[in-house]
């Protein structure tokens, strides 16, 4: 049996000799023990190198079950790609006429909007959004960005490691610079944990993503710097 | 020189193809903690993060044949949760693929946590676990935390370690044998 589990692990770590997988496989079909074992050093391994998500797991347990999704992400209204959906397919002359804008202009907007280029559009930005926000949450390296900016005229100061942060000795932020705007012409921000991630359009087609303990206006203020 | 390939992986997903469910049932417990972790990182939800983690793998059945091995086995799995967290977004198409696709009728078993896997989620259980680790011998530690935390596979630990490469199988091995034995007599019996 020794023997066996030494086979399992070797080949949860990849590194099984190829001929002997049939065997191995043949072993564990009815033994539920070893396939037990296999899913708990998947766990194992996920408790040493995702802390911070087991520990939302954690967290997400003592909360009732089925809660919105509006306790996620939250969006100064509602979720980028919710807000995108939202202009393609909620905006109507109803939701105009209750804003008392001109029914004539409106007719032409939603029209614009609701074009199959439009949603063609819209849909790609939406994909690429939230993409991005899942690997700024998922990828602790993604936004170690090697592209460094100065901030100093703002205050913020960036530290020469290879996990680079900016700081003003109190809030801390890691900072990436898309070379696209993800179709947004307003920035959008959401909470994550006790950090926030903010996305706005910069200059040029670009979008800066801001990931750290700071506020709404310094995110504006240091995308502004970046503008300049 | 034996052969060995990099990540038994790309065998596991050509044994799934051709039917093997045992083949499939390994993938998935290898990775059925990382897609649910990294979609409780997007719903905040323990059941809607195990209602995708199956609708995942579900998928990951149904489509495995589309699967051509040009990123590596979990990327495309990754892939597919994302786009299933997507539509998760729209809380209506994600109600309409839940009536669209019924896990329970599915031709192949998935997985659900159980209770063993929901208490190693606990914070203290976690701290408990790393705090054993740090415990082990130095010689099974060592070997253990370059493999896992450093991706180091076992003929570099080997060198990194001057040990022959099956001693460091063996170390790794007898490392998660300890883990979990600890998890079984002290975590669970205990909590």
């Amino acid at each position: 049996m020794t023997d066996i589990k030494e086979k399992l692990s070797a080949l949860y770590d990849g590194e099984l000799e190829s001929s002997q997988i049939d065997d191995l496989l043949e072993e564990c079909r009815n033994n539920d023990e070893l396939i037990r074992s296999f899913s708990l050093y998947g766990l194992i391994s996920l408790s040493l190198n995702q802390e911070s998500k087991i520990s939302q797991i954690s967290q997400s347990r003592r909360r009732p079950k089925r809660r919105g999704f509006a306790d996620i992400w939250l969006s100064n209204a509602v979720t980028a790609a919710a807000s995108i959906i939202l202009t393609l397919f909620a905006v109507n002359n109803v939701d105009f006429s209750r804003m008392s804008i001109n029914i004539d202009s409106t007719n032409q907007i939603a029209s614009a909007v609701n074009s199959q280029e439009a949603k063609q559009t819209a849909e790609n930005s939406s994909e690429y959004l939230v993409d991005h926000v899942m690997n700024v949450i998922n990828d602790p390296s993604f936004m170690n960005s090697k592209s460094k900016v100065d901030l100093q005229n703002v205050g913020y100061r960036i530290n020469q490691s290879s996990n680079p942060e900016y700081s003003n000795g109190v809030q801390k932020f890691k900072l990436r610079i898309e070379n696209r705007d993800f179709g947004l012409n307003q920035i959008r921000y959401w909470k994550h944990g006790n950090k926030m991630i903010y996305v706005v359009p910069i200059s040029n087609g670009r979008a800066v993503t801001l990931y750290g303990n700071i506020s709404l206006p310094t995110a504006i203020q240091i995308a502004n710097s970046i503008n300049k | 020189m034996k052969n060995i390939s990099n990540n038994n992986d790309s065998e596991l997903v050509e044994k799934a193809k051709k039917g093997n469910e045992m083949a499939f049932n390994f993938l998935m417990n290898k990775y059925y903690a990382r897609v649910y972790a990294s979609l409780l990182s997007f719903t905040k939800s323990h059941q809607d993060s195990e209602d995708l983690t199956q609708q995942t793998f579900l998928k990951v059945w149904q489509q495995l044949k589309t699967f051509r091995g040009d990123s590596a086995f979990f990327t495309w799995v990754y892939r597919i949760a994302i786009n299933l967290a997507k539509n998760y977004v729209s809380s209506s198409g994600y109600k309409k693929q839940k009536l669209n696709i019924s896990v329970e009728d599915s031709e192949i078993e998935i997985n659900s946590f159980k209770d063993i896997e929901l208490e190693l989620m606990h914070d203290q259980s976690l701290k408990n676990i790393k705090f054993f680790i740090d415990s082990m011998p130095e010689s099974l530690r060592t070997a253990f935390t370059m493999r896992e935390q450093e991706g180091l596979s076992y003929d570099e630990i080997s060198k990194i370690t001057e040990t022959p490469i099956g001693t460091v199988r063996s170390r790794i091995f007898r490392a998660r044998e300890s883990i979990l034995e600890y998890i079984n007599t002290e975590l669970i019996t205990n909590d």
